[in-house]
């Protein structure tokens, strides 16, 4: 599939190409992960990706956004060739989140929320929790979710790369990330650290994977 | 909830992002969030949710096997 040869580029484009879009690979990378949720997917995405990218890149308007470009082409390519393959996750029913209200949950779980407010609960949430809880949500909540809260993309440019209206990024977004706070909730739940009392939950689990605050 | 909060709510997010707000309705929401403590408890736990998925940001490198592997399809 993504063996056919590259077409040859001008020396220009084909170094411009080696020193601005290489190094784009960790957060294409990532989201390709995200996307696949497996490892092996990703690598072949990530290099499907590329290669168009490659091929069509005499067509890049240089001073534009090569990111986003290049997300572009990772989600086209993702939904034409992996998509089929993938098998969607059952646990989170949108429907449900849509009301889901984490601000009341964790105030009618804990009367003292209201001296804690960046609350406990979260922060004993490590990383890899966060991980599960976005490759739980549904394909479309979850890239808009990947596209703006990881990698940091406007809604403008999501709206490029998504190929739909600024108003539908929106709606996503809102819906995928009440979603995701509502699988969070349910996974604290699960780990046990949504019981007892608040000062047992202040010495709660702290993975040794949690990463430092200065990186907030 | 009082429409002022439903209202200052709607737009929380896009307060959060960045994004879509004139000046004017910045300024109004900020106002809004200072002097109405539930409404900032909410912007403050959406803040703390979007900070825990944006250290996500750095959570995995491109394998270098398949960073050597495209650049050398790429010669």
């Amino acid at each position: 599939m993504a063996d056919s040869p590259p077409p040859t580029l001008s020396e220009d484009d084909r170094l411009r190409f080696q020193r601005d879009a290489l190094p784009l690979l960790d957060p294409l990378y990532g989201a390709a992960l995200r996307m696949t949720r497996n490892p092996a997917d990703a690598e072949d995405l990530v290099q499907e990706t590329m290669l168009r990218a490659y091929r069509s890149f005499d067509r890049f308007e240089a001073g534009t956004n090569l990111k986003a470009w290049l997300f572009r082409i990772l989600t086209n390519a993702y939904i034409n060739v992996y998509r089929k393959r993938q098998r969607e996750p059952q646990k989170v029913s949108t429907d449900q989140a849509e009301d889901f209200d984490l601000y009341q949950e964790l105030r009618n779980h804990d009367s003292h929320f209201e001296e804690t407010p960046e609350s406990i609960v979260l922060d004993a949430l490590v990383d890899s929790d966060i991980l599960e809880a976005i490759d739980d949500l549904p394909e479309q909540f979850r890239l808009a979710v990947v596209l703006s809260d990881i990698e940091g993309f406007s809604y403008a440019e999501m709206a490029e790369i998504m190929d739909v209206p600024m108003g539908t990024v929106m709606s996503r977004l809102h819906r995928g990330r009440k979603a995701l706070q509502k699988r969070l909730w349910d996974l604290a739940r699960e780990r046990g650290i949504v019981k007892g009392t608040l000062d047992e939950r202040s010495k709660g689990p702290r993975g040794p994977d949690r990463v430092d605050e200065a990186t907030r | 909830m009082k429409e002022e909060c439903q209202r200052a709510l709607e737009r929380v997010y896009l307060f959060l992002d960045g994004e879509l707000l004139s000046s004017e309705e910045r300024v109004e929401i900020r106002a809004h969030l200072e002097a109405c403590r539930p409404c900032f408890e909410r912007y403050g736990l959406e803040e703390v949710v979007t900070g825990l998925v944006a250290r996500l940001r750095h959570a995995h490198r491109c394998p270098e096997h398949v960073r050597v592997r495209i650049t050398s399809l790429l010669q």
